[in-house]
């Protein structure tokens, strides 16, 4: 969180120090989102304001677990909205079992990222649209269980306050530790980010972009398929899992009800409105399906917000194929050549 | 023996709207090679369409399942030309988000052109009914047990006989080949899209009896197509047929036998483990990939 000693170098200083460090990138970006925790304090923000950001950084978690399986590894998978409510509500039946923070943490880790690996093992068989509807399969499973068994309750389970390593009790309704709550789900979120990043740069990241532009070339350069596709599958349910857990911190408490298809679908499309195999991409696909629409068309348009968020994801994707994030090559491009032009132009 | 007559006609209904449904996705897989997640809302606008007709000018059950088809037709038409056609070139995940979107306009959409109050819309023959061995067979059951499968039957017989299914069926193999052989893809994508819509609203107009016209109403009949259509293959139109008879039936027998809870797991579970022998479903076929 020290920016400062590099901003004082200078602008392109500055920009030169991200490029070569994409760590710093994310890093920036957690310190600026970490100014919303203080804000509403001074009186310059709404409180509810903050708690969209927090959503917002929840879905990003869960995305940058999508993107490692449709952006790098040309896997899909619609059933995270199962692992985030394995998440949230994971974390509030253990909670109630009387087991500290971190163990329940964990536990549920482990549930779901076994079932990633199912359902990673299972990918090795059945492929493409008949994959994707296998993981919407898992999906709906997951969704009868919470809403019809009666461990997991009726419309919701409420968590309460949490105490973290031990000490440290946070309440979500006093607005101080709600704050608190809300900067740990932003170092989450930054941590999540620095950690995808390395993986994809490494030679797991490789092989996963090898797999998904041809499996057979991929397997004679010596590629595990097996490995590979469990990795992805893993990864992506644990980070989904993250964000179901983030959820039950933040909010503190579960419903049962809300894990349906559509929120699965609004995690591809941040996917792949940000960008596929972008890291920040992510960040802004999560803030165009979920944050703009929450933050400012709610109040500017009222009901139609809607309909308009939905008319967005169809131009963005008509125009920007690859994703919104590429929208930067093409400003730079623009003003590259109208740079050129009058470059051109002058001398006549 | 009342029981199990009971549980068949009820998985004959559902079935039939599964499998309207699941023809629609399949159709659509075809031709424009996307999975439509948008089909149960789609068919939800238009079931909106008949209940308002309904309520406002009071036209018979008859007339506005009529009008509603006629708006269905049109709907797929317009989603076709401005939608998907301007997306031919975008990537096949991207293609199915697009599907999403077209969810969330229509679902935005419903409140503001129909307000918030759900609909009623009645059954096409009301009250009478059968006795057959212990269990009630309403002659509305039978209407659209008959209905679906008359159409359904028409539809094969079409696409088999006919020039038209002759073009589709070009289409569905490779659209790129059929276009350089004078097959007019675009309107074949353009009707498909169409006829989906239309049954997509037919099993609308099905389920709405039961509860009302909501937009949620075609929620389970759309992840149960999409489930028929992965058990019965997508490579054929007769897969996801059979297999969506077979999902109501499973599905009820096990609600009623085994455990109301855990009814819809198991047989989701078994037919995972089904999938995963079998992957490209019952009637389905490998598709061969050259390398």
């Amino acid at each position: 969180m020290s920016d400062t000693p590099h901003a004082s170098n200078g602008r392109s200083a500055l920009l030169r120090v991200l490029r070569e460090r994409p760590a710093l990138q994310f890093v920036l970006l957690g310190a600026i989102l970490l100014v919303f925790a203080v804000l509403p304090h001074l009186g310059l923000m709404r409180f509810s304001t903050m708690s969209i950001f927090a959503y917002t950084g929840i879905y990003t978690v869960v995305a940058l677990g999508m993107n490692i399986l449709l952006g790098f590894s040309g896997l899909i998978s619609l059933g995270t909205a199962g692992f985030i409510g394995a998440g949230a509500l994971g974390m509030g039946v253990f909670l109630q079992m009387g087991l500290p923070f971190e163990l329940a943490a964990l536990a549920v880790l482990v549930i779901s990222g076994s079932l990633g690996a199912l359902i990673g093992l299972f990918s090795l068989k059945v492929e493409s649209i008949y994959l994707a509807i296998a993981t919407l399969f898992i999906g709906e499973i997951l969704r009868q269980i919470y809403t019809s068994v009666p461990i997991f309750g009726g419309e919701f389970i409420s968590i309460g306050p949490v105490k973290l390593f031990g000490f440290l009790e946070l309440n979500q309704i006093l607005q101080q530790q709600r704050s608190v709550l809300y900067a740990i789900i932003i170092l989450v979120l930054v941590a999540a980010m620095v950690l995808m990043h390395n993986l994809v740069k490494s030679r797991t990241g490789r092989a996963l972009m090898a797999m998904s532009r041809s499996e057979h070339a991929a397997q004679a350069m010596g590629v595990s398929l097996l490995k590979y596709r469990l990795t992805a599958f893993i990864t992506a349910t644990v980070y989904a899992t993250s964000g179901g857990i983030l959820y039950a911190l933040y909010f503190q408490n579960a419903p049962t009800r809300a894990w349906t298809l559509n929120i699965s679908l609004l995690i591809i499309a941040m996917v792949v409105v940000g960008g596929f195999k972008s890291i920040i991409g992510t960040f802004l696909g999560a803030i165009i399906i979920y944050g703009l629409p929450n933050l400012l068309l709610k109040d500017l348009l009222g009901d139609i917000s809607y309909v308009f968020s939905g008319a967005l994801i169809i131009v963005v994707i008509l125009f920007y194929p690859r994703g919104f994030v590429f929208v930067w090559q093409d400003i730079k491009r623009l003003f590259v050549t109208a740079k050129k032009r009058t470059g051109t132009e002058a001398p006549r | 023996m009342a029981d199990i007559l009971r549980i068949l006609f009820n998985s004959l209904q559902t079935g039939s709207t599964y499998a309207l449904a699941a023809l629609g996705i399949a159709l659509i897989w075809k031709t424009s090679r996307t999975t439509n997640f948008a089909q149960g809302s789609i068919g939800t606008l238009n079931a909106y369409v008949a209940g308002i007709l309904l309520l406002s000018w009071g036209w018979s059950i008859w007339l506005v399942a009529l009008a509603s088809l006629v708006t269905a037709f049109l709907t797929g038409i317009l989603i076709d030309t401005f939608i998907i056609r301007p997306a031919a070139k975008v990537g096949a995940i991207s293609k199915q988000i697009i599907t999403l979107g077209l969810i969330m306009v229509i679902v935005g959409l419903i409140p503001l052109l129909f307000g918030v109050d759900p609909y009623r819309l009645p059954s096409f023959i009301p009250g009478a009914s059968v006795d057959i061995a212990g269990a009630t067979l309403r002659y509305n059951t039978v209407f659209v047990i008959a209905v679906s499968l008359g159409l359904m039957g028409f539809l094969f017989w079409f696409i088999q006989n006919t020039r038209w299914g002759l073009a589709i069926r070009v289409t569905a193999a490779s659209e790129t080949t059929a276009k350089l052989m004078g097959v007019p893809t675009r309107t074949v994508t353009m009707i498909s899209w169409a006829s989906a819509a239309m049954m997509g609203t037919l099993a609308a107009l099905i389920v709405a009896p039961q509860a009302s016209v909501n937009p949620n109403m075609l929620l389970d009949v759309q992840v149960s197509a999409f489930f028929a259509g992965v058990l019965g293959g997508f490579t054929t139109f007769a897969g996801p047929v059979i297999g969506s008879f077979i999902i109501a039936f499973a599905r009820n027998s096990a609600a009623f036998y085994l455990s109301d809870i855990w009814g819809n797991v198991i047989v989701y579970s078994l037919i995972l483990v089904f999938l995963y022998f079998k992957p490209y479903g019952l009637c389905g076929k490998k598709a061969v990939k050259k390398v």
